[in-house]
């Protein structure tokens, strides 16, 4: 079953010097429990059309169907709903709140639920990926890879049934970047979760099922 | 439920990381600040109004010149309040073949209810304090009486039919009232023995004085009852009305009370909005975090709403004990110079600090909480996406309201709240754009200027939006500080001015024309220097263009009093000292039938220039033509009149003089020597209620200056705190530059330079907008003559600016010690 399709996709903005085109007509369909790749080079459009399909924007035209709902037609509390029910992310920047514990920044998405057993949730996510002795430890005091693996356990904690992931070994070294994305496949393989993981290595694109690949916003070919 | 638990949990998690500590403070300063501040005001207004209710000897008066109804006294017991009773009234003594006017006051049991009286006797010459007045068979007199009629301690005076024996000397009595010209000696008796004497015929010209006393509720209450019962020969007495010189020191005590709560509450405004607003630049990424996780807008909406709520009352609560704290302290140190009994804090002022408190917060708070519920979440994606700032009238008209509104609530004075609110208003809208200008003007200069300069001014440039916020918020702090310290300075100067060193201290009434050379040359001989003489003669307005003065004046006015009475007129052929024309012209030498008015007797008989007045002196009609209006300032302690006529106009009627000179204590024995000299004329020593009037400015100057001092320590603290919320982009700048070779030195000198400028900039715009409000409030509110301080424009920029200077080079220390990566890896 498809679990995101989008049709005829485009995202274009206005500028000064007319009208500049970002994404151009994209067709996809992507399986539940499917992993997929999306490459190309930088400004080829792959974060705006991860953007469109998390519902973070909304695009130019086409539409968007997350899981049978479509995103272009709901408002932007609508979407955050959506996000809330189906979907995890990973960011190239971690994006972890830095007045928060570890552990708090793995609660959070479990208390936006409203999950009475946050807290334990939480813990056992982070021994999952290998920090439950690190808990107490605020972003600043963790290094960037300890950082990603806490974004990946918060990531999961919700159970979500599809992963955007935007670079999510951009800015690790390269052996950090592989124990990473070794988690990342795993648990995604455990939870049978969809993973659309954004990426420039041709290697960690090859770790899954498929790849679409972008050129100056439109899509070259599936692989 | 679950969303509380959240925000309560963030809020934990905030206030431990120390992303709250700013607004908290900022928040603290506020409540606490306003709390020490409001209860403060109150407790000294009310402990203000204590001490003057002295000058009544009580807290509200009926004067009256018949016995009031027996269901106003039953109102009055109702509601819990004490009540006494004096009559007055003149009556001729005679002993040992002697004559003297005298001015009779018998007193019930219970005078005096506020305020004490002073006697003593033959074998203590020593004053006595008293609570009571005499007792029955017994007459408290002054001591001029026994060597005007010949008596001596211990014996008897008749007071018409009664044989009272003399048992004190009278040497004060707190309601002595203003009326220096009718003065006549004073003789105390008891009520008890006033049917005895029999003077009081019906007919009799008798002032009775129905004096109550209690709390403020039932005293309000017993007012509006009595107030629209009262007849045209009744008339509620006030401090503010009836002791002008006391009144309108007070008013303006009140008035700087309220400005200082004005000015914390800007203060606290400005430091809350400028706080919230780095709080809301720092969630950002937090709120667009929320966002992606699923939360609606109105969820982060209400998420950061019920934290600010929650830091609210709890920053409010420590803030209430804080200000609490702060004017106990501020009483204890006033405590020698204010009344014994001086009232508690009330309790409304309390629960008035919390409230105030998150009025503030969310009036200034709201706006940077609106803009952080719009983070877009795609800034997870690309950092550089920006909320829209808060429409500008909703960030400045919320502001603006808040503050007319607290300032309103402060003061009650529509006038000041309009005055500020607008002229603060227009400034910061002219200013912005003359910064604004001036900041383009640098940005043109800026290739010829050093190094360390042009980085100084890049970094005020580059955010020029948020650098024209900065200067405008430290402007209007400093402008709220300059005008407390300007007002400050200005009221303790009309004080000390008011009652200046060997003001006249003694009255002489009653000389009669042929006494003049003598008494002069008398007073030359004792080394005393007096003020002109003025010819009195006492006669009352009756007709003000023919039309009866009863029909024109409004029950209760001051024009109602004055008409109900004989009033001392005189004669001048120039204007006298301290009075000022406000209308017309004073005449010529030789224009006998012109008169001169005081300004707000006119007003309230609705004079105008060319009305003919009508006055009848003694049974004989004469009228004059209103030539000039005038005002005085009844707090001289010179002799003032209501009515100054030109030369030629009342010198055909009786007529005494009168003068005032200042008598030093140790040269008390003169007046004695004067009494025997000219056993007609009296003697008013008024020098008791000029100590009083000095105490009582003391006390307002203390005060005053404690307030300032507050305000002052608060404005600097949030001075720090808002130095501070600005230092985000500066310390990651600076870090860049250090990584890219700058030397320390480069980058102090740069920081010094910038702060530099900012402070000396905001310091000149606080200048110029302390200036235009004081301009305005000093015309129009307080009546003080406004000028310019010139001293400020200088000493004002330079202080702010070494403030900022300090403050933002302590809060960059960092960026200066550490090694440039651990501060870049910490923002």
């Amino acid at each position: 079953m498809d679990i995101i399709v989008t049709e005829n996709l485009s995202k274009s903005v206005t500028t000064s010097e007319g009208v500049l085109h970002i994404l151009s007509s994209i067709d996809l369909r992507i399986k539940a429990g499917e992993s997929v790749a999306i490459t190309g080079e930088s400004g080829s459009g792959k974060s705006t059309l991860i953007g469109l399909l998390a519902g973070l924007d909304t695009p130019s035209a086409g539409t968007i169907l997350l899981d049978g709902r479509s995103l272009t037609k709901l408002d932007e509390d609508g979407r955050a709903l959506v996000r809330n029910e189906l979907i995890g992310f990973m960011f190239q920047s971690f994006q972890l709140l830095p007045g928060l514990t570890a552990l708090e920044n793995v609660m959070l998405p479990l208390e936006l639920k409203g999950d009475y057993h946050a807290e334990t949730h939480a813990r056992e996510w982070l021994d999952r990926v290998g920090l439950a002795g690190r808990l107490t430890h605020t972003p600043k005091q963790l290094s960037g890879g300890e950082q990603q693996r806490v974004a990946l356990a918060r990531a999961f904690a919700t159970r979500p049934r599809i992963l955007f992931a935007d670079e999510p070994t951009g800015n690790l070294d390269s052996q950090t970047g592989a124990t990473v994305i070794d988690l990342l496949f795993d648990l995604n393989r455990e939870n049978r979760t969809t993973l659309l993981l954004v990426t420039h290595d041709a290697a960690l694109a090859g770790r899954c099922e498929r790849a679409i690949r972008l050129a100056a916003g439109r899509q070259l070919c599936t692989d | 439920m679950h969303r509380l638990r959240l925000a309560l949990r963030l809020l934990r998690r905030e206030s431990r990381s120390g992303e709250l500590t700013l607004l908290t403070l900022a928040l603290l300063i506020a409540v606490t600040g306003l709390t020490a501040a409001s209860l403060f005001a109150d407790r000294l207004q009310r402990a203000m109004s204590t001490q003057t209710a002295e000058f009544l000897a009580a807290d509200l008066v009926i004067e009256s010149a018949d016995p009031v109804p027996a269901d106003w006294l039953a109102k009055a017991r109702h509601l819990g309040l004490k009540d006494a009773q004096t009559t007055e009234f003149s009556s001729m003594l005679i002993e040992n073949n002697e004559l003297l006017l005298a001015s009779v006051k018998a007193v019930s049991s219970a005078y005096p209810l506020r305020g004490q009286l002073k006697i003593n006797d033959a074998e203590h010459p020593a004053e006595t304090v008293v609570s009571h007045g005499p007792a029955i068979g017994t007459v408290w007199l002054e001591r001029r009486i026994l060597s005007a009629l010949k008596l001596k301690f211990g014996e008897q005076l008749t007071v018409g039919e009664k044989k009272l024996t003399i048992s004190q000397i009278l040497t004060y009595e707190p309601d002595q009232q203003g009326g220096f010209y009718s003065f006549s000696p004073r003789v105390m008796i008891n009520a008890g023995d006033l049917e005895a004497t029999q003077v009081i015929q019906p007919g009799s010209h008798v002032h009775r004085f129905f004096q109550f006393s209690g709390n403020e509720d039932a005293l309000s209450a017993f007012r509006g009852f009595v107030k629209p019962q009262l007849n045209p020969s009744q008339r509620l007495l006030d401090i503010h009305e009836d002791r002008p010189e006391l009144g309108s020191a007070l008013t303006r005590a009140e008035q700087f009370l309220g400005l200082s709560s004005i000015i914390v509450v800007i203060i606290a405004g400005v430091a809350i909005a400028m706080a919230a607003r780095r709080y809301s630049e720092r969630h950002f990424d937090a709120s667009a975090l929320l966002r992606c996780l699923g939360c609606t807008q109105g969820e982060i909406f209400r998420l950061y709403c019920t934290q600010f709520a929650i830091l609210g009352l709890v920053a409010g609560a420590f803030g209430c004990g804080f200000g609490w704290l702060l004017q106990e302290g501020l009483f204890l140190l006033l405590r020698s110079l204010l009344p014994a009994q001086s009232a508690g804090p009330g309790i409304a002022s309390i629960t008035f600090g919390i409230s105030t408190g998150l009025t503030i917060l969310f009036g200034f708070a709201l706006p940077p909480i609106l803009r952080l519920k719009r983070a877009p979440p795609l800034r997870v994606l690309r950092h550089e996406l920006e909320p829209l700032p808060s429409s500008a009238w909703l960030v400045y008209g919320l502001a603006l309201t808040i503050i007319c509104a607290l300032v309103w609530r402060y003061t009650g004075d529509a006038k000041m709240t309009a005055i500020v609110a607008g002229i603060t208003l227009a400034a910061l809208l002219l200013l912005a754009l003359l910064i604004f200008g001036f900041l383009t003007a640098i940005r043109k200069v800026l290739p010829r200027m050093p190094l360390s300069w042009r980085f100084a001014w890049q970094g005020i440039l580059r955010h020029r939006r948020a650098s024209i916020g900065q200067i405008l918020a430290f402007g209007i702090t400093l402008a709220a500080i300059l005008l407390s310290l300007m007002i400050r300075n200005e009221l303790i100067d009309t004080w000390r001015q008011q009652l200046p060193e060997n003001a006249p201290n003694h009255f002489a009434l009653n000389i009669f024309p042929d006494q003049l050379t003598p008494f002069e040359q008398s007073l030359q001989d004792k080394g005393i220097k007096s003020s002109p003489f003025y010819p009195i003669v006492r006669g009352r307005l009756t007709h003000i263009n023919q039309t009866p003065v009863q029909q024109i004046v409004t029950k209760g006015s001051q024009g109602d009093s004055a008409t109900h009475r004989e009033l001392s007129l005189t004669w001048s052929r120039d204007v006298p000292e301290e009075n000022t024309l406000s209308a017309g012209s004073w005449w010529n030498h030789a224009e006998p039938g012109l008169v001169s008015v005081e300004q707000k007797l006119a007003d309230s008989l609705k004079v105008k220039l060319g009305d003919r007045l009508v006055f009848n002196s003694g049974g004989r009609q004469f009228e004059a033509t209103v030539a000039n209006l005038r005002t005085l300032r009844w707090e001289s302690m010179k002799p003032n009149f209501y009515m100054i006529f030109s030369p030629g106009t009342l010198e055909a009627f009786p007529y005494t003089l009168m003068t005032s000179f200042y008598l030093p204590e140790a040269n008390k024995d003169a007046l004695s020597a004067l009494a025997k000299e000219f056993p007609a004329m009296s003697i008013l020593e008024v020098d008791r209620i000029l100590r009083q009037l000095q105490t009582l400015f003391e006390q307002l100057t203390q005060a005053v200056n404690y307030l300032f001092y507050l305000a002052s320590l608060a404005a600097l603290t949030v001075l720090f705190a808002a130095v501070y919320s600005t230092l985000d982009h500066r310390i990651h700048e600076s870090a860049l530059l250090r990584t890219f070779g700058a030397s320390r030195r480069l980058l102090r000198k740069t920081q010094a330079i910038e702060f530099f400028c900012l402070g000396a900039i905001s310091g000149f715009i606080g200048v110029l907008i302390a200036e235009s409000l004081s301009y305005a409030l000093y015309r129009q509110v307080m009546h003080i003559p406004s000028h310019l301080h010139r001293e400020l424009w200088l000493t004002a920029p330079l202080a702010s600016a070494a403030v900022v200077v300090v403050a933002g080079l302590w809060g960059l220390r960092r960026v200066i010690n550490k090694p440039p990566l651990r501060v870049l890896r910490e923002i």
